[in-house]
């Protein structure tokens, strides 16, 4: 099978995918409620796009093509509330965070459909381990080579997304001591990683080709890569990102990703070079581990500095492109997380109050379902 | 000094507890095999065994003194009511009042079909009403333990811990009403007929608000610790219990609505260990082992006709009824299909109002009585397994049994 063609849209829309948890109200824990959910939200009209997942205790949904900040979170809004009063009228808590704090990934169901029984077959215990629930932001590029451009440039910046977003400290019952424990897992999986340094589309598909004929993939969905290109959509997508905790900070993290899109594109007009990925997996361990708190090494000029001040010099940088884009009600959001800390310190936080997990999901699921 | 001073007179002279104490063994072995060998519910072993051994039975072990059979029932019940009542979140109804719908529907349906079924048999109709009543309660105690064993969660387990706690509470009161009715039918005034409902109601809320106010305050000192917390709730469950019965209240009612009033006023659940750990899973199996020895077929010997038809018409009512509304409660035809069939056992709360009502009324005890015992041996025998095959057709239980 070769590659599709890379659909032409329009450059720097964007489009966000929230994977979300499914809780039972009577301890919290996930429950596999995915089919009654979809049943109850598919009798009402609402934006966007509400799809099932690889297990029954998750559902994701997906907005549609938007431009601005402004839109875009009104359209996560509605899709949070058709989502939160199925919940309610079912007895299941809608939460966001990238892991459940003590599910037992053994007790998960694959949902029902051909594409999710193959995987589970394939992966075996990696397919239900993947009980995690992660943000996808899709940015619009011209043409595949731009994209490919602007995948290899915001590789770089991978560290800011996973610190910004992480909401995954606990994992089967235990702090462990990660700030995004979730992207431990997708980690284990043999096509994760980064995209291979090709800058052409003719270079890409060839390598897509030469992987097909291999037999190892069948699809681009077969890569679990941190930036894919999505040549249907004319997008890439960022996948290292945990569900945050709010749909206000998913929107603000995917203008944050369009701004600097904006940035790399129009302003800073450098190329990217192999050797940008040789500090790659070390800065990205250090945000997964750490946080805002974690080293990053600049790859051009071998600084090392926290990622939050990273994060806080981009934002000087890219002020005025996110204003262009009228997104500086979601620069300030991402100021906020920078001084009052991430998902995962509010979790942290709230398991020192509460000393019970349980408790922690259901404050949780409260965040996520209040407007 | 002689022989009978230092040895045992024979014949042995036993406590029918040691019986009691050997069934338990012998019961929790068969239960471990039918789980191994027929995937079949625990429970049925245990009340089997009691049944297969006890009186009805065998009769290798006599029946219990009225006593202790009642000591051991009241308190398992009651860890069992306040373990459903804690885990059902009665905000739901507000959010999707389908449900509520379809538990008032489930019950009304049941309420005529065995009381027209009843006076079609030519039984007088405040006998046909009191019956009825009875009918109405799904057994808490099968349900409990099944979803407990099955480890069942989703939309259908949800419902049934919901409808049962319901369902329950209805049949405690309409019996009372029932009853005083029909005192009022052997020659009691008006008055005597229409309070004994209301103090039931008003004395069993408030109890059972004490004792929810009690339970939150002891949680919030000793709840870390598991073991002290679960002696300190069997105390209260006994002193509820006994308490109630000395007021003449209903125990279950209390119980029932004590775990319900301190789940709804906290808003979070909290997660305990099943039955409260082991010391109450303990009495729970004894419960079903004594209701085993206690089980009476001598309906069956008269009635049997009524028996099946009165089982049939029960079923068939709450099944009926969760269908009409299934789909606008929001679950597809597997899970309401499920719902209605997991709704059909008959235990404890049934057999305690029975037994009420023949101390009450002899006549009672000797005719109608002996055809509800009946249908309640089946109905606990059948009942576990039919919860748990209808939950694993939903797909609430984990896929790989274990």
């Amino acid at each position: 099978m070769s590659l599709m063609s890379f659909a032409p849209s329009r450059p720097l829309s964007i489009g966000v995918e929230l994977e979300l948890q499914l809780l039972s109200c009577n301890d919290y824990n996930l429950v596999s409620s995915a089919p009654d959910m979809l049943r109850r939200i598919e009798r009402y009209p609402h934006p966007g796009d509400v799809k099932p997942e690889m297990t029954r205790s998750m559902i994701e949904i997906n907005t549609s093509v938007q431009q601005e900040y402004g839109a875009l979170v009104e359209e996560l809004r509605s899709l949070r509330n058709v989502v939160s009063d199925a919940g309610r009228f079912l007895n299941v808590a809608v939460a966001g965070g990238g892991t459940h704090p003590f599910q037992h990934w053994s007790e998960q169901k694959i949902f029902d459909a051909p594409r999710f029984h193959h995987l589970s077959e394939l992966y075996g215990y990696l397919a239900k381990q993947f009980t995690i629930f992660g943000q996808h932001v899709h940015i619009g590029c011209t043409g595949p080579d731009e994209a490919l451009h602007l995948m290899h440039m915001l590789s770089r910046y991978i560290p800011h997304f996973i610190a910004l977003s992480a909401s995954s400290p606990f994992v089967q019952g235990h702090d462990t001591g990660f700030a995004s424990a979730r992207l431990n897992s997708v980690f284990s999986f043999p096509l994760s990683g980064r995209a291979p340094f090709v800058l052409r589309w003719d270079d890409f598909e060839q390598f897509f080709g030469k992987m097909t004929t291999t037999g190892v993939v069948e699809s681009m969905k077969d890569f679990y890569w941190d930036i894919r290109p999505k040549p249907e959509f004319g997008t890439i997508e960022v996948r290292v990102c945990d569900t945050p905790l709010t749909v206000e900070i998913a929107a603000a993290i995917a203008c944050y990703i369009q701004a600097m899109a904006r940035y790399i594109m129009v302003e800073q007009r450098i190329a990217p070079e192999e050797d940008d990925y040789l500090v790659y997996t070390f800065n990205r361990f250090q945000a997964c581990r750490f946080g805002l708190e974690g080293i990053f090494i600049d790859p051009r000029t071998h600084e090392q500095r926290s990622i939050r001040d990273d994060i806080a010099d981009m934002l000087t940088r890219i002020a005025g492109h996110a204003s262009e884009l009228r997104a500086v009600e979601a620069m300030e959001r991402i100021r906020e997380i920078l001084i009052a800390g991430n998902g995962t310190s509010w979790l942290r936080q709230t398991y020192a109050r509460e000393h019970n997990l349980g408790d922690v999901m259901q404050l949780q699921a409260d965040l996520w379902m209040s407007n | 000094m002689t022989w009978s001073s230092y040895l045992p007179l024979w014949p042995l002279s036993v406590s029918p507890a040691l019986w009691l104490a050997l069934s338990l063994v012998v019961a929790v072995l068969v239960g471990e095999a039918l789980v191994r060998y027929a995937k079949l519910p625990r429970i049925v072993g245990y009340i089997g065994i009691g049944l297969l051994l006890g009186p009805g039975g065998l009769g290798l072990i006599p029946q219990l003194p009225e006593v202790e059979w009642r000591l051991v029932v009241d308190l398992a019940l009651g860890i069992l009511l306040f373990e459903l009542g804690s885990k059902v979140n009665l905000r739901w109804l507000k959010a999707n009042p389908w449900i509520a719908a379809t538990s008032l529907l489930e019950a009304v349906a049941t309420f005529f079909a065995v009381f027209l079924l009843l006076s079609w048999f030519d039984i007088p109709g405040i006998t046909a009403a009191v019956a009825a009543t009875i009918a109405i309660a799904t057994s808490p105690a099968i349900v409990v333990r099944t979803v407990t064993e099955s480890r069942a969660q989703g939309q259908v387990t949800d419902r049934l811990l919901l409808m049962t706690a319901l369902n329950c509470i209805y049949a405690v009161i309409f019996h009372k009403l029932a009853v005083a009715f029909m005192h009022g039918e052997t020659g009691t005034g008006f008055v005597h007929s229409v309070l004994p409902p209301l103090y039931l109601i008003s004395g069993s809320a408030l109890l059972a608000w004490l004792f929810g106010v009690t339970f939150e305050r002891i949680h919030h000192y000793v709840g870390q610790h598991e073991e002290t917390f679960s002696f300190i709730l069997f105390g209260m469950i006994a002193f509820a219990t006994i308490m109630a019965s000395t007021l003449k209240l209903s125990p279950i009612l209390v119980l029932l609505a004590a775990g319900l009033i301190t789940r709804y006023q906290r808003q979070r659940p909290r997660t305990f260990p099943p039955h409260f750990g082991s010391a109450g899973a303990v009495l729970v199996v004894l419960m079903f082992i004594a209701n085993g020895l206690a089980a009476d077929l001598g309906g069956l010997r008269s009635g049997l006709l009524l028996v099946l038809l009165l089982i049939i018409v029960r079923s068939a009512a709450k099944l009926l009824s969760v269908l009409i509304l299934g789909h606008y409660s929001g679950i597809g035809l597997r899970q309401t299909m499920a719902l209605g069939i997991a709704l059909a056992p008959m235990s404890s709360v049934a057999l305690l109002l029975t037994l009420d009502t023949s101390a009450m009324f002899p006549a009672f005890g000797s005719g109608m009585g002996l055809v509800l015992m009946s249908c309640i041996v089946i109905l606990e025998l059948s009942g576990p397994i039919l919860v748990q095959k209808a939950l694993r057709s939903a797909g609430e239980t984990p896929e790989k049994q274990t």
